[in-house]
């Protein structure tokens, strides 16, 4: 985010015609702020890191113990909501609120070094398909490309998930890192062809640059403004790809609680205890609502024409 | 025609190169086939056995050319389900498709597949259909009411819609519909084909809402550029009624990127059948390939990779050409 904006100054004129993003930082923060999505995003957002960083600490019981005194009713069934169990316990009796501020912190960590992973895997992709274009380089990358998008991820995700006999985060986000660079390639590689051939990227070839520097100093900064975006609305891919694993059963192996196979327990007591499900279904809408919208504001404010 | 043809064969490619990368996985993980079909008691010499007469004891190169040879081959236009040779193929006439037996059910692979495929396509298409109705109708109405508070709200729900994870609006419908009011079977699949219509419902609609609100945006956007073009402004100075101008003009010219969209969906749709199978225990493809991962189900989980890759494949091959065959430009560089 800093470094784009801070690199957009100095090629002003040209990030003007690349990304429509022209304004100083100040402005365009305030462009942001004015921009509705945004705002709506930056509060489920703020809501969800908060969760995640101060729920564990506030959190009145233990996220992986039952209890069997005061979380069980007199029927053998989950206690519902109250001042001791703020979102009431689950199948067998933990306290639904501490799995579900455990289970933020995982989503969160998961779903940020995921896109991290992608995004830069992408980017460095996508930039070496786009300069070197219709050379040997781009055609292997791009059809390698076009084979991972027709490749059917989720089957070999949940194959590792099964084969490996505890899955823990580590092996989850490095999956889902190194399959989910691929949409990031391809826009990566379109709007390296917009700027290759821009004037200043002529001239600093013309002045003979090394490709190296012209690639890190004038093209990276000006496919920075998308690739900010799309890492954005990313971080709601990984953060849902997460829970639909876990949900499936190949995901972080219980009894750590994540969102997806907190969902799947509480799917038989639909009636007797809906909070077991509920609680981490909107928690799910929640984070992924959050970043599409910011998503959606970064790319109202950076990408004017879309509008 | 040549530009058909070279589209065609890289088809074909992608699904070869998906099916080998598949077998390589498959062939990686670390589980014992051999093992997992005698069982945890059985003696060595009978998972030995077992274990040479599914060839697993050969190299991997000699295991993928069989699975190759294997997979597309020809054979007797008719034979018995207890041949030794063909038992477990499907065939067209001479040509035969084989994709081995399943560990775990001990049926022939391509049988399976048969069952379930039509399940997942009839899930498919009514969560298509579900889609494209909603998302075209409320598209429309949000653009013919561009910035008024039924506008807002279109766009907040689709925006909803977008977000809102498979399983979340499956979990919500299955308590609202089927605990709730009982209107529909909370899962499964049902005897009859009422039945079958009935336990359609829920999931069809599930599948459809991600596709529903994405179709709402692009249909509103899309309606929005068409209204304030100048054929329109023409048709309502000729005096024709807003209903004739918004369907008959702005709505067919807004419809080209969304037929586009319809084809490429289909084959989406299969892929993501995988969570809503699941939610409602909807005995497809997606269910099957999930029970596959977790059985570790060696030649199952080829045979859900070959039909998947196909699909997708197939559907955006489909709207390539389908394009090239709308669109005279497309149509006219690709001649030349």
């Amino acid at each position: 985010m800093s470094t784009w904006r801070g690199d957009d100054r100095s090629v002003s004129g040209a990030a003007a015609r690349v990304s429509g993003a022209a304004s100083p930082p100040v402005r365009m923060r305030d462009a942001l702020l004015r921009n509705t999505a945004f705002r709506a995003g930056l509060v489920l957002v703020g809501l969800l890191v908060t969760l995640a960083l101060l729920g564990p600490i506030v959190a009145r019981h233990d996220p992986y113990t039952s209890d069997f005194v005061g979380g069980i009713t007199s029927e053998n069934l989950p206690v519902g909501p109250s001042a001791e169990y703020w979102l009431g316990t689950d199948r067998i009796f933990r306290d639904v609120f501490a799995r579900l501020a455990t289970g933020a912190r995982i989503s969160l960590a998961i779903g940020i070094a995921a896109t991290a992973i992608a995004t830069c895997v992408g980017t460095v992709v996508g930039v070496l398909a786009g300069w070197y274009e219709g050379r040997a380089l781009d055609t292997v990358l791009m059809r390698l490309v076009d084979v991972g998008l027709a490749f059917p991820f989720l089957l070999i995700v949940m194959a590792l998930g099964a084969a490996l006999d505890r899955t823990t985060a580590t092996t989850i986000l490095l999956t889902l890192g190194l399959t989910g660079w691929l949409g990031v390639a391809r826009m990566v590689r379109a709007k390296t062809l917009q700027v290759r051939n821009l004037d200043f990227v002529v001239a600093a070839r013309a002045l003979g640059q090394s490709t190296w520097r012209i690639l890190a100093k004038h093209v990276l900064p000006n496919v920075a403004g998308p690739v900010v975006v799309i890492a954005t609305l990313l971080v709601a891919q990984m953060i849902l790809a997460e829970s639909v694993l876990s949900y499936l059963g190949a995901g972080i192996s219980p009894p750590t609680p994540t969102w997806g196979h907190m969902l799947l327990e509480g799917q038989d007591y639909l009636t007797a205890a809906p909070w077991i499900s509920g609680a981490p279904a909107a928690a799910i809408l929640v984070a992924v609502l959050g970043f599409n919208l910011l998503g959606d504001g970064l790319r109202d404010v950076l990408d004017p024409r879309k509008t | 025609m040549k530009r058909v043809l070279r589209r065609l064969a890289w088809a074909v490619f992608v699904v070869w190169a998906t099916v080998t990368i598949a077998f390589l996985v498959n062939h990686a993980l670390p589980s014992d086939p051999a093992r997992m079909i005698a069982g945890q008691q059985a003696p060595p010499a009978a998972v030995a056995k077992i274990r040479s007469e599914l060839g697993l004891d050969r190299p991997l190169w000699s295991q993928y050319g069989r699975f190759l040879r294997r997979l597309v081959h020809f054979g007797p236009s008719s034979f018995e389900k207890t041949d030794p040779q063909h038992g477990s193929c499907a065939n067209a006439g001479p040509l035969h498709l084989d994709l081995g037996r399943s560990y775990q059910q001990r049926r022939p692979v391509t049988t399976i597949l048969a069952e379930r495929a039509p399940r997942t396509l009839l899930l498919a298409f009514a969560a298509a259909c579900v889609q494209a109705l909603i998302g075209v109708s409320a598209g429309v109405f949000a653009a013919t009411r561009r910035r008024t508070s039924a506008d807002r709200l279109a766009v907040g729900l689709s925006m909803l819609g977008v977000s809102a994870p498979t399983f979340v609006i499956g979990l919500f419908l299955q308590w609202l519909f089927a605990y709730r009011l009982r209107w529909f079977p909370i899962d499964g699949y049902g005897e009859t084909a009422l039945e079958h219509l009935a336990s359609l419902v829920l999931p069809a609609i599930t599948l459809g809402v991600f596709g529903a609100a994405y179709y709402t945006r692009i249909v509103r956007d899309e309606m929005i550029g068409e209204l304030s073009s100048d054929y329109v402004r023409t048709a309502r100075a000729k005096g024709l009624g807003p209903l004739q101008v918004t369907v008959r003009h702005a709505l067919r010219n807004a419809m080209m990127p969304i037929v586009t969209m319809f084809g490429l969906e289909i084959g989406t749709l299969v892929g993501g059948a995988v969570v809503t199978e699941s939610v409602f225990r909807w005995p497809g493809l997606g269910s099957l390939s999930v029970n596959a991962m977790l059985d570790r189900d060696g030649p199952l989980i080829m045979g859900c990779v070959v039909v998947t890759s196909t699909a997708v494949v197939l559907s955006t091959l489909a709207v390539d050409l389908a394009y090239a065959f709308l669109d005279p430009r497309v149509r006219r560089s690709g001649s030349s």
